[in-house]
């Protein structure tokens, strides 16, 4: 195995860890957007 | 502002790869793989920036007692705990060739997993169920008393036998003008990133706790 598989492999790992991270943002967001829809359905009823 | 942030990230990021792969010259020893330093450094670099921001934040809200600066704590603790698991994966990929192994209890590796398992634990405090402005307080006396590790970091490898090289504090560094060029702009583009996903993340907690409040306002009206 020559020695640039490791510099392919950490550079890979910091864009996976990155993009894992921006996932999640996105989820928390996904999240947050049907919580404030919740909100709007309680407000309706009132 | 996040979005402009995020555009000149990805732009400058574009820049940093073209360094890395074609413009950086190969280092005469260690060949190819000298040239994950300019990964692995911006993650160490802005991870420890990371943890001066949440030690800041958590001083002003023990101060002020103003849940944005607990919610900006939180946020550069997740960058941290990010970021520094990525320069301990990077520097794995660079010890693995070069010292033969992929892990030494070497001062600067063990005194960053070290950091890395206390900002662990307090983002683990912080997704717990134990509640309200109690937690906050004990979140930033944890946040003030965790950045102890902070400075060891930065110093072990200068003061303590260290097999890992300081670069920044020896001079010149060993590095040719083109090998800085290529960190500078790894360092800048790692940084508009940070930037970028920590407001958009501080922003996006101060959404949910609007949010959580007016739900439980919601609920208690009915």
């Amino acid at each position: 195995m020559g020695k640039e598989v490791y510099l392919f492999a950490a550079n890979i790992l910091v864009w996976v860890g990155l993009g894992c991270y921006v996932a999640f943002l996105a989820t928390s967001q996904k999240r947050l957007e049907r919580r404030l829809n919740r909100l709007e359905i309680l407000n309706d009823d009132n | 502002m996040i979005r402009l942030c995020a555009l000149a990230a990805a732009a400058v990021s574009i820049l940093a790869q073209y360094a890395i792969w074609f413009y950086a010259p190969v280092e005469e020893t260690m060949g190819e793989v000298q040239k994950i330093f300019y990964t692995h450094m911006p993650m160490a670099w802005w991870s420890l920036v990371s943890f001066v921001v949440v030690f800041v934040a958590s001083i002003l809200y023990l101060a002020k007692r103003r849940d944005v600066y607990a919610r900006l704590a939180g946020a550069a603790a997740e960058l941290g705990v990010l970021m520094s698991g990525l320069a301990l994966a990077t520097g794995m990929c660079w010890a693995k060739p070069i010292w033969g192994v992929w892990w030494t209890w070497d001062p600067r590796l063990t005194t960053t997993l070290v950091m890395w398992f206390v900002y662990a634990a307090y983002l683990l405090l912080r997704a717990s169920d134990v509640g309200g402005q109690r937690k906050d307080t004990v979140l930033a006396v944890l946040g003030i008393v965790a950045f102890l590790d902070v400075p060891l970091v930065f110093i072990s490898a200068r003061y303590w036998r260290s097999i890992h090289p300081a670069v920044l504090g020896s001079q010149g560094g060993g590095m040719e003008p083109e090998m800085w060029l290529a960190m500078a702009a790894n360092l800048v583009a790692m940084g508009l990133l940070w930037l970028a996903l920590l407001a958009a993340r501080t922003k996006q907690l101060a959404a949910g706790a609007a949010v959580t409040a007016l739900l439980r306002h919601g609920a208690s009206r009915n």
